[in-house]
Parts: structure tokens; sequence; C-alpha cells
């Protein structure tokens, strides 16, 4: 039961990725857009999903507290200078496209704050899935030490890597709803440089090195993630934006699979006391309250999935000038 | 600095700033459905009007909504880890139910409602817009059956030293739940009732173009706010009847008091007085009574709908005005007394608050404290300027729902002012 939840849990926080992902990849890009109608469009590309995306991160924090609560405290707590960071990006850019048009007075200041929460929000889980890779110096009384921890040079890198993959996923977001896909061709080798220079650092660091418990699965899956790139590459070369964001998104799905792998069977590795690393099932929930939440999560998770694939339907396709402006 | 200290005002900082948002969420949304549904029965223009004006109103205050909400979902894990470690496995099943039942589907539907205008069926939309609410109410429910057990743990067995969940429905049936989940949906309905008469209010001083819209928007916001501020206060004053047993230190007589804190001091060490809350806690509560005194007065300007003397009095007007941040300011004393009262327990007579902090430098949980207060604070006071702007505004073509294909009405269009 606790591997299905932990299963669940990576799959609301990919989800999170990969929806989330367009939203920052899609302001990050604002940065490229220079005049206010350029700027309007890429949000009114956004528009109707945008409250749907953030939705899935707040669930997958619901799931890690209601399901996993000892991993809840000690991962967030242990990766706290990462999360902060996320967590301030994820706030601007939720208040500032909400509130950029009503009414137009600052919305060059509240677009300057989208594009630098964007790149926060990339840049901070970043650090998270490197810091979860690399270990935190957890004990056995289930404290971690400090937080400078986190500050290495494959943290940095991860955070690099995600920002470049969330570029590229927006790239290929704007070139299926607006029709340009200029950008994300140019974005992809800086992605797949990116990808190649995290996995070499990473390589290089003992703390990787010992908290990975699976190399054997790691690498079927970096290369998973390389080889989603190129087909996006080639896919928006060559103007089929459909399958170029397929790829994309399966790009922003691997790295959250790749950690929950690569430390399987445990959710966080202590680099300082073997004994002390948190395995999935110790840091699961007792039996009743996992019950409880399997017989809500059976009929809820297809109901909440439905609202959201009826809000993609209605508002699908491309972009014209009948589509509802509001943000 | 202390870190127990930082993270217990970073918590009450967030929480405040996030509650003045959830009261006018929750609030608002019920009027909303309220004006929508006329709009769909009656099919009058001036329900259209109302519902993309105070639509717009309520999106301004919903973005600052989740904004503070996501900051109050991962302080539990940053700053209180010992919260998730000892009962984990209860609290935070409620929790996790909020997000997954109420807050989820919400912002999807929500997100439906406002790009869906002119691109749903009618019928569809108001839909959505009755999904809103009704999630909107969910959250309140499953957030304060959280809240309830941090006041009354229930439903639950300790084993080493961790509680496990015996008995859900328990928490559902927890005394300090129903009524105070009563009292604080009121309290939004009073609020946005306070809110919604006096920005009509301040519409009908300025004479502003559209005298028929405010004149309905101070009509419903009066009725509102009357019924909120009489259920508000039963429901309030009901809670004293069970306070005193189960929390003896927050409203217990001198004898439960001293009884519960020697009892405390037995099981956790210390002495008595580090179990009995800060003597001042009562004034928060004294304030909050006093406040909803004064505001049931409302129920005075009833009568003066006749003929409209409500409006051509003025005076009645301005005191609406004057009364909006009334309901706010006795909002957070409430959550005052109740949360301040029932110190140095995070969870009552289970887990202490100084357990429960996360164990982290007191540098760290400055630079956060400071770092998100500055941020959220920002945010918070450039929504209010935005908000003003929007009630400022009126009702005059509103981004809301506007037509794509359709050229801006023209200014004839709208109503002449009309005032005696």
């Amino acid at each position: 039961m606790a591997t299905i939840w932990y299963g669940l849990l990576g799959l609301f926080f990919a989800a999170y990725l990969v929806l989330g992902g367009y939203d920052y990849g899609s302001g990050l890009l604002l940065a490229r857009a220079r005049t206010s109608a350029e700027r309007r469009a890429v949000l009114t590309a956004v528009g109707p999903f945008f409250l749907g995306n953030e939705v899935w991160l707040v669930a997958a924090a619901g799931i890690l507290f209601g399901a996993f609560p000892m991993l809840e405290g000690e991962l967030l707590s242990g990766l706290y200078p990462g999360v902060v960071l996320a967590l301030a990006g994820v706030l601007v850019v939720t208040a500032g496209v909400q509130l950029r048009s009503r009414p137009a007075h600052a919305r060059t200041a509240w677009d300057r704050a989208i594009i630098g929460g964007s790149a926060l929000a990339a840049l901070g889980w970043g650090a998270v899935l490197g810091g979860l890779l690399q270990g935190v110096p957890l004990h056995e009384d289930g404290h971690v030490e400090g937080v400078g921890h986190i500050f290495t040079p494959f943290a940095a890198a991860s955070a690099v890597t995600l920002l470049t993959l969330v570029a590229v996923h927006g790239a290929a977001f704007l070139a299926l709803r607006l029709g340009h896909a200029q950008i994300g061709r140019r974005l992809v080798p800086l992605a797949i440089a990116a990808v190649v220079a995290t996995t070499v650092v990473g390589l290089l660091s003992p703390r990787v090195r010992d908290a990975v418990q699976r190399p054997a699965a790691a690498v079927p899956l970096l290369c998973l993630l390389v080889a989603a790139l190129l087909v996006a590459g080639g896919a928006l070369a060559r103007g089929r934006p459909g399958v170029g964001f397929a790829a994309t998104s399966l790009a922003l799905v691997v790295p959250v699979a790749l950690v929950g792998v690569a430390t399987w069977p445990y959710a966080l590795v202590s680099t300082v006391d073997p004994a002390a690393s948190l395995t999935v099932a110790e840091a699961a929930a007792s039996g009743p309250t996992l019950r409880l939440l399997s017989w809500l999560a059976v009929p809820l998770v297809p109901a909440l999935l439905s609202f959201q694939v009826m809000s993609w339907w209605i508002f699908r396709g491309r972009i014209d000038g009948r589509a509802p402006v509001y943000w | 600095m202390d870190p127990l200290l930082l993270a217990r005002l970073q918590f009450a900082t967030t929480t405040s700033i996030h509650f003045l948002f959830v009261l006018v969420t929750l609030g608002l949304v019920t009027l909303l459905v309220y004006l929508q549904t006329a709009w769909f029965v009656t099919r009058k223009p001036v329900y259209e009007r109302l519902t993309r004006f105070w639509g717009t109103f309520y999106l301004v205050n919903y973005a600052l909504g989740i904004t503070t909400g996501i900051v109050m979902e991962f302080q539990f894990g940053l700053n209180w880890s010992g919260l998730s470690r000892y009962v984990g496995n209860v609290f935070g099943a409620p929790l996790a139910i909020e997000t997954l039942v109420a807050f989820f589907l919400e912002s999807t539907l929500l997100g439906m409602w406002i790009f869906g205008w002119h691109r749903l069926r009618r019928g569809a939309h108001l839909a959505l817009l009755y999904g809103v609410a009704i999630t909107a109410y969910a959250s309140a429910f499953w957030i304060l059956v959280a809240n309830a057990w941090l006041q009354h743990p229930v439903g639950y067995e300790e084993r080493d030293g961790i509680a496990h969940l015996t008995d859900f429905g328990a928490l559902l049936r927890n005394q300090t739940f129903g009524m105070a989940f009563g009292h604080v949906v009121s309290a939004a309905l009073t609020t946005g009732g306070f809110l919604m008469a006096g920005i009509a209010a301040w519409q009908l001083i300025r004479r502003a173009p559209d005298y028929e819209a405010f004149r309905k928007s101070l009509r419903i916001g009066v009725v509102t706010a009357s019924i909120g501020i009489t259920l508000v206060m039963s429901f309030g004053f009901a809670q004293f009847g069970y306070l005193g047993d189960i929390q003896p230190t927050k409203f217990g007589d001198e004898a439960d008091k001293a009884g519960a804190a020697a009892d405390f001091a037995a099981r956790f060490g210390g002495s008595t007085a580090d179990y009995i809350p800060p003597s001042w806690v009562g004034a928060p509560l004294g304030f909050m009574i006093l406040i909803a005194f004064a505001l049931m007065w409302i129920w005075v300007f009833i009568p003066f709908f006749y003929r409209d003397w409500i409006i051509r009095l003025k005076v009645p007007l301005y005191l609406l005005l004057a009364a909006m941040p009334l309901p706010f300011v006795a909002a957070i004393f409430g959550w005052f007394f109740r949360e301040l009262g029932r110190q140095p327990f995070v969870v009552y007579g289970l887990l202490r608050t100084e357990d429960a902090v996360t164990d982290t430098s007191g540098a760290v949980m400055l630079t956060s404290f400071v770092g998100f207060t500055v941020l959220l604070l920002g945010l918070a006071v450039a929504d209010w300027v935005l908000l003003a702007r929007v009630a400022h505004r009126g009702t005059a073509d509103p981004a809301l729902g506007r037509r794509p294909d359709e050229p801006l009405p023209a200014p004839a269009d709208r109503p002449e002012p009309v005032l005696a």
C-alpha cells in the first residue's frame, strides 16, 4: 500500500512539473516577448489552465502530509533553502499572473516579477530534486543537521537543468498554442548539455554515488531523458508541436521517476548514518490512515482527473482572436 | 533569536494574512452564487453586471488567498516537522483530504468559470460556480476538522509516543468542530455582506452611474450581514458551553485551571505556571464580542429600505462604509483567542508547541520569517490596492465575461445617475 501511495505522490509531483512547468516555461519566455500584445498572447495561451496547474503541487504536498507524515517534516525541513526558493517563486508567479491586468497599471513590473518567479520556482524544485539524489545529513532521531549541505555543485547543476527543461517545455507549449516554434529548437541543445553536465557532476560527487542505490535503473532513465529532448528538438524543427510537447512533458516526468527509482527503497537517504536513512515503508503513515485515504482516493483521483481533462478539452487547440482574454 | 518564537510569529503572520482573504472568498462566493443564479433565472442585465463586477473583485481577492494558502501548507513541514512526526498520522489525513477534495477542484473549476463565459452553455457555466462554492465550503470544513483536532484531540491512540488514527468518525463528531465551523462560515458571510454593503455605499455616496446595481448590492449586503452577524454570535456563544470542559486552562474557572495545569506539569514536566496561557488572552475575546454587538445594529437599517431612505438619508451609507474593516478585525481577534488560549500546546494536552518546532537554527528561521513576511505583506498590500481600484471603478465593462467578438459597449448603454 505504501508503494502505491509513493507512486501516487510521484505522479502528482510529476504532473505538477509537467503542468506547472509550462506555466513557468511560458513565464520565462515572457522575457522574449517584446510587445505588450505578445506578452498578453503568451498569458492567454496559458489562460484557462493556469489555476488548474498549481493545484497538483498543493495536492502532492497534501499526499505527502497525509500518507507520508514522517517524510513530510524531514524532507521539507531538510531541504529548507531549496523549498523556500521554489515556494517564493511559486507565490510570485501565482499572484503576478492573476493580478497583472487587474487593472493594467503596473503590467511591466508584474511581468518582470513573473519572469523572476518562474526562474526561482524552476531553480528551487531542481535543487530539491538534486538534494534528494545527494542525500541529507539525517540523524537517527529524525532531525536534519544544518542547511549548508544542500549548497553543492550537483544541486546547483540540477537546478539549472530543471530551468532549461522547463524553458524547453514552455517553448513547446507555446508552439502548440500559438504556433511559433523557433525558440524551442534553439533551447534543446542547451537542455541536453545541462543534463549531461549534471550527470558528470553527479558521477564525480561521492555523496551522489553513495546515495544512488540502483545505478542500473538510473542509466536507462537518463537515456530516456536525452532521447525525449532529441525527439522534442526534431519535432519542433519539423513543425510537429504536439509531438514536441509530449516529448518535453516526458522529459519533466523522468527526473521525478529518476529520483524515486534511484534511491529506492529509501525515500530520504542519510549521508551521515546509513541506518538513519528513511525507507518508503517507514515514512508512510500507519495502516488505518492509509486505508482511509485509499478508500477516498479510489473514486476521487479519477474524478479529479476527469475535471482536468474536461478543462483541457473545452479549451483545446490553438488560440485565435476569439480566445477569452483575462490574465 | 529563538527559533520557536520565530516559527510561531511566522505562523501567526501567515495565517492572519491568509484568513483575511479566505473570509472574503468564502463570503463573496456565496453572494456570487446568488447573483449569477438570479441572472440565470431572470435574465435581467443588472444581474449580469453585478456578477461580472463582484466576480472580478472575488478573483482579485482569490489570487492572494491561494498564494498565502500555499505557504500555509508548506509551513507545517518547513517549521513544524515535529507536528508531522508525532501526530501526522491523524492530523495529516484531513489536510490531505482538503487538498484533494476541495482545493484541487475549486481552482480547476474556477479556471473554467473565468474563461468559460460565452463558450459554455449558461447552465453549465452556472454549475461551475456552484462547484466552486461547494468546494470552497468543503475546504473550510476539512481545515476546521484539522484545527478542531489540534484544539481537542480525539479518535487516536498513542503508541511509542506517536499518535495513530483509530476512529476517523470521532474527528468529524469532535465537539470543538461543529460550532466552530458554523462560526467561521457565518463570519465569512458577515464579512462578505459588510464588504458588499460598504462598497455599494461608497459608490452611492459618490453618485456612481450604475445606481441600479449598487442599490441592489447595498440591499443584498445589508440583509446578508444582518443574518450573518446573528448566526456568528449564536455559534460563538454556543461554544462557551463546552469550552471550559475541554480546555480548562483556556476557559475554566480558577480551580479547574489550577487542576489542569498541575496535571500537565506532572505529565510534561516544568511548573504549573508554564501551562497557564498569558493572562491577557481574554482581551481579544472581549474586543471581538464588543465589535459583534456593535455590528448587530445593522438590523436597524433594514426598515430604511422603505422608499430607499437608507440611501437618501446618507448617514447609513457613511456608517456602512466605516463598518467595513470591523468584521476583519473581529475575526483576527477570534483566532487569537482560539489559538493563543491553548498554548503552550500545539495539540491540546498531547504535544507541546516547543516539541513540534523544527530543530533548526535561529538564523534560518529568521531569514524565512522575514523573507516570507515581506513577500506576503507586499503582495497583500498590492492586492488590497487593486481591490480598492476594482471597487472604485464600478460596474462599467470589467474584463471578466467580456464577449471576445463584441465592440465595447457605448457609454449611453449604461444607466444614467439617478439620485435624490
